[in-house]
């Protein structure tokens, strides 16, 4: 039977005097809020809300390969769990992992591998839980910033954190950020991450028509966009770590 | 990180033992104390219900989802609430991907029978149509971190996301199933609220609220949900047995403890403030 209140869009997209319908400018963000060190039973984990996602990160690794048959001798793999919560929807999803989430993690952990020097720990995993609690919009985007924050936590040595950001056309505009309502009620949706230790493109998706003018001005928007959530996640991980520098050091001075 | 390993080493063992045996706990408690409860309700915007709750380092997050679907035959005028629970394996390093464990499958198991013994839910109030249409309400629990005692910190979160409940109020009208305009809310369809006390027990010392290392080092376990004056449901497990005098001992000492917990949590502020 179908629920009682429908899951239906509205025509317009945009507000009469121009705006977004959460009242945003075209190229501005939702409100973001990140937390690292959340988990204290996993090695490293982050938390974000981005908008009304709320996502969590975790990671373990180096550990041993289970199943065995999966460890390189060579090199240590990287294997990206991610999940969503059967609330985190309009209508409750099926508690057991499903395409979308198999190729999510997939795309995701592509995403991440460049960063990491996997070939310095052969025989071994790192594994990333990602678990949705909240979705709306642009989850792959904010599971990839949050796991980047959780391997960061983890004291992983990484080359460069990575961010990822969707940017879009809705009612033909051009816009960043889409929120739920615009991911799916939107013409066109682009995925983008970016590996900061040499500013490339290291996740791209899109589905939706667009010719090469908004194909340029889509990849600029989003280089702009995604320096923006960069700083969140440098300030968010110095927060923590730079008190505890300084209770290191004042300990340090009292030695001797 | 925590320390967190399967087998607990014998000096760590013997360590916690001789701390009880003082009537001591590793964390400093007395042996019928709970950890600090903090509980946030309706933090899902998805979700019809939801809450997030805390009893120390344990952390379990659970939402309410609503479908409509045909009663039970032999109950043709209720609605019908189901408990899940799941172990993420982000939560801890003991807890492995996969279908669902025995772990969490009890977890579910022994919070759904909490609350449906208790007459925790009016489940009549759940019915759109006899025979025809009632409401299915999916109550799923997600453990955030594990630092033992899941138990009773899941029937807390259930509580608390029942209580946050507001499910849209439907009705059978000309065109099939329509919406009120109005919503269902936990002052509607929560009765009453049934508290879990979990028990660990190391030889013959039994202690409220075992915290993980506790709980791997322990025999068994003992968990009985309570209502203000009466017990609803009881759940051993693990290897440990108990006497019958311990038993009666805990079931009086659950009640006056329920009833302690239920005046701290003050469980009511949970309640939505949708109309």
């Amino acid at each position: 039977m179908p629920l009682i209140i429908k899951d239906e869009y509205p025509d317009k997209l945009f507000r009469k005097d121009g705006k977004r319908l959460d009242g945003r400018d075209v190229d501005e963000l939702r409100p973001i809020k990140m937390e690292v060190g959340v988990i204290k039973n996993a090695d490293g984990s982050a938390y974000l809300e981005w908008g009304n996602n709320k996502i969590f990160a975790a990671v373990y690794g180096p550990r041993e390969v289970h199943p065995h048959h999966l460890a390189k001798p060579d090199r240590g793999i990287l294997r990206v769990f991610y999940r969503m919560a059967t609330y985190s929807v309009f209508d409750r999803k099926r508690p057991a992992p499903g395409r979308r989430e198999k190729e999510i993690s997939m795309v995701v952990g592509d995403c991440l591998e460049p960063i990491l020097f996997l070939e310095l720990y052969p025989g071994t995993s790192f594994e990333i839980y990602i678990e949705v609690m909240d979705a709306d919009g642009g989850t792959r985007c904010a599971s990839t910033t949050v796991a980047a924050l959780a391997l960061a936590d983890a004291g992983i040595p990484m080359k460069s954190l990575v961010t990822a950001i969707a940017v879009g056309k809705i009612d033909g505009k051009k816009v960043v950020d889409l929120s739920g309502i615009e991911d799916k009620a939107g013409e066109a949706d682009l995925p983008i991450a970016i590996t900061w230790y040499n500013e490339e493109i290291s996740l791209l998706q899109f589905d939706g028509d667009m010719d090469l003018d908004d194909m340029n001005h889509f990849l600029d928007k989003a280089k702009e966009a995604l320096s923006k959530v960069h700083q969140i996640q440098l300030e968010t991980l110095k927060s923590k770590y730079i008190p505890l520098q300084g209770e290191i050091t004042n300990e340090k001075k009292g030695e001797k | 990180m925590m320390d967190v390993k399967r087998i607990v080493s014998r000096i760590e063992k013997n360590y916690i033992k001789s701390n009880l045996r003082k009537e001591e706990r590793i964390d400093g408690r007395g042996l019928w104390d709970y950890r600090e409860f903090e509980i946030k309700s309706d933090i899902i915007a998805s979700a019809e219900g939801s809450a997030d709750v805390f009893l120390g380092d344990t952390r379990i997050m659970t939402g309410l989802k609503y479908d409509v679907g045909t009663p039970f035959p032999d109950l043709p005028n209720e609605g019908v609430c189901t408990v899940m629970a799941e172990l993420l394996p982000l939560a801890s390093p003991l807890f492995e991907r996969g279908p669902p464990g025995e772990q969490s499958i009890e977890l579910a198991r022994v919070v759904d029978r909490g609350i449906r013994h208790a007459d925790c839910i009016q489940t009549k109030k759940l019915c759109i149509k006899e025979k025809e249409a009632v409401y299915i309400l999916f109550v799923d629990m997600y453990v955030v971190n594990h630092d033992g005692n899941l138990i009773d910190t899941g029937a807390i979160s259930a509580l608390a996301t029942l209580l946050s409940a507001h499910i849209p109020e439907g009705i059978i009208g000309d065109n099939g199933l329509e919406w009120t305009g109005k919503y269902l809310t936990g002052k509607d369809l929560v009765n009453e609220l049934p508290i879990a006390l979990t028990y660990g027990k190391i030889d013959d010392i039994i202690f409220l609220d075992p915290k993980l290392p506790e709980e791997l080092v322990c025999e068994g376990r003992i968990s009985i949900s309570v209502t203000e004056n009466k017990i609803c449901s009881i759940q051993k497990s693990g290897a440990a047995t108990f006497s019958i005098d311990e038993i009666k001992m805990l079931g009086k000492k659950s009640i006056e403890i329920g009833q302690k917990l239920r005046k701290q949590l003050n469980l009511t502020q949970h309640l939505s403030k949708v109309k």
